[in-house]
């Protein structure tokens, strides 16, 4: 039921691009809200449980980064008290707390990104930009899991010739997982070379590579990608006419309240809560099928 | 004609884009933006190496070669998953960069990063892994040249310099360039804060290292010897 991640991979990464980069930079706190807001929804629609686990990681993080900035920094008028002579101010408490915003914003963000773009859809998008770099990366890929499994066997031959690495001497452990490894490697690089004469043969580097892929770009993709870079354009702009700039330092800017800085906040929104938008959008059509059924 | 090929891009890249990135920050982005800046940077830095090995299109064997070595360091990342810092990527890069060179050190390196985040997970810290990784695997390549790379007391001093190398990166520049306070207090912070983690990354580099410098190398001549690859 998860109608975001059925999106055409060029218009998944697009989306994170846009949001990972644009939360990175501003530092304005109605943005702020907004990224972390969004992050947080979005987390929950795609995870649910997992994100709930995830909170023991988030919050000590956010409060270990939020105390770190008045250590270090002292700048700011409104001081609240001195510390060994230097100044505890509310400016530096606050930058603390926004720079912690930021971090866990991004990686709520990144959560999502891993939920989302699986590996295939990476190398899909990256083997048109680099072949040769996103089939190293594939075939590393896959042989990760084969390697583990090779272990295994490799674990239980040597055990019965009495090279179990679970018992004796830390001596003996050593060499044993040593001869392990030795022989993974061995049979590792020897199967390489097959693999890699047999690509050959089946003539690599010919003509262009091609490659299978379930993945169509659809009228929908094309237009959620054409708002996402409308959006990002105009973000761009807002924070290129100053919108988005905030500053904490020597003391607090102003939060703009007039139309025009209203308008680019609500685009940065609209950008970021495309994915939840579409995910709702899916759930209540889900909804709507089953309820006429 | 290769070489050179890296040598343009690299300089492109050193002269042009990231002074431009570096001006752009300054300039248009004035408000402390300098862990956008940095990673956008790190992006850069590794292109060059990505463009001359895709522009020279390498052979099967090659890129087998790479990927297997750098499957081999994710297996082991996933071996030693509950003693976090302590991994041998660095070492089984830095070996994989001794004995096939400078570009497939970084490769295996930058390659290892990627792929140990898939199963893993993405963040903002896989650039600068890729990089660090990346960089040990190419001066390990550069080094591998002297030909003293065998010997305990060189891959001791290599594996306590990458471990220092690789905090520096992940750890100091991380934090610095996060909260974008360049004073002595947060250098001595961000130090103080990455130390242990250093001393983990260096002890681990150094005991990888000396275990698995020979074997590893032995199996990576033989099949450069049998088969003529990556000389």
């Amino acid at each position: 039921m998860k109608a975001f991640e059925t999106f055409h991979p060029i218009v998944l990464f697009s989306f994170f691009v846009a949001a990972i980069s644009l939360s990175m930079f501003f530092m304005h706190p109605i943005y702020l809200a907004i990224t972390i807001f969004s992050a947080i929804s979005l987390n929950i629609a795609l995870r649910r449980q997992l994100f709930f686990k995830d909170w023991k990681l988030y919050v000590p993080l956010f409060f270990l980064m939020a105390i770190i900035n008045p250590l270090i920094s002292h700048n700011g008028q409104l001081v609240l008290l001195y510390i060994n002579g230097n100044a505890l101010t509310v400016e530096a408490i606050m930058y603390g707390i926004a720079i912690a915003t930021m971090i866990v914003a991004v990686m709520l963000w990144f959560s999502c990104y891993n939920v989302v773009m699986t590996s295939d859809k990476f190398i899909y998008l990256f083997g048109k930009v680099s072949p040769a770099l996103s089939l190293t990366l594939s075939i590393s890929l896959r042989l990760v899991p084969r390697f583990r499994h090779q272990l295994t066997q490799i674990v239980q031959a040597q055990k019965v010739i009495g090279m179990d690495y679970t018992t004796g001497s830390l001596w003996h452990r050593i060499k044993c997982t040593m001869r392990i490894l030795s022989i993974l490697i061995t049979w590792a690089l020897d199967n390489a070379i097959d693999t890699a004469d047999s690509m050959k043969a089946r003539g690599y580097g010919i003509k262009k590579r091609t490659a299978f892929s379930l993945f169509f770009f659809e009228r929908r993709d094309g237009f959620v990608l054409a708002i996402i870079i409308l959006l990002f354009v105009s973000n761009f702009a807002a924070s290129f006419i100053g919108t988005t700039t905030f500053y904490f330092y020597p003391t607090f800017g102003a939060v703009k309240w007039d139309i025009g800085s209203i308008l680019f906040y609500s685009s940065y929104f609209a950008l970021l809560s495309i994915p939840l938008a579409i995910e709702i959008k899916g759930a209540l059509k889900w909804r709507s099928l089953k309820s006429t059924m | 004609m290769q070489k050179n090929m890296r040598l343009i891009i690299s300089l492109i890249v050193i002269l042009v884009l990231i002074p431009l990135t570096l001006y752009a920050g300054i300039t248009i982005f004035a408000d402390r933006k300098y862990y956008f800046i940095s990673i956008v940077i790190i992006f850069l830095a590794c292109v060059p190496f990505f463009l001359s090995f895709e522009r020279r299109k390498p052979q099967p064997r090659e890129i087998v070669v790479i990927a297997v070595m750098s499957a081999i360091s994710v297996a082991g990342r996933a071996l030693f998953i509950v003693t976090p810092g302590f991994k041998p990527v660095a070492a089984i890069t830095a070996i994989t960069g001794f004995s096939l060179g400078a570009e497939a050190g970084f490769l295996t390196g930058a390659i290892s990063a990627l792929v140990s985040n898939m199963f893993f997970g993405q963040g903002p810290w896989t650039p600068f892994q890729m990089f660090m990784w990346g960089m040990i695997g190419f001066i390990a390549g550069l080094l591998g040249k002297t030909g003293i790379m065998h010997k305990k007391i060189p891959l001791i001093l290599f594996g306590l310099f990458a471990g220092v190398f690789f905090s520096f990166g992940m750890d100091i520049w991380g934090t610095v360039s996060m909260y974008g306070v360049f004073n002595w207090k947060a250098y001595t912070l961000a130090l103080t804060s990455a130390v242990p983690f250093m001393i983990i990354y260096a002890v681990s580099n150094v005991i990888f290292l000396l275990l698995l410098e020979r074997p590893i190398r032995e199996k990576l001549e033989r099949i450069k010897n049998k088969y003529g690859i990556l000389q």
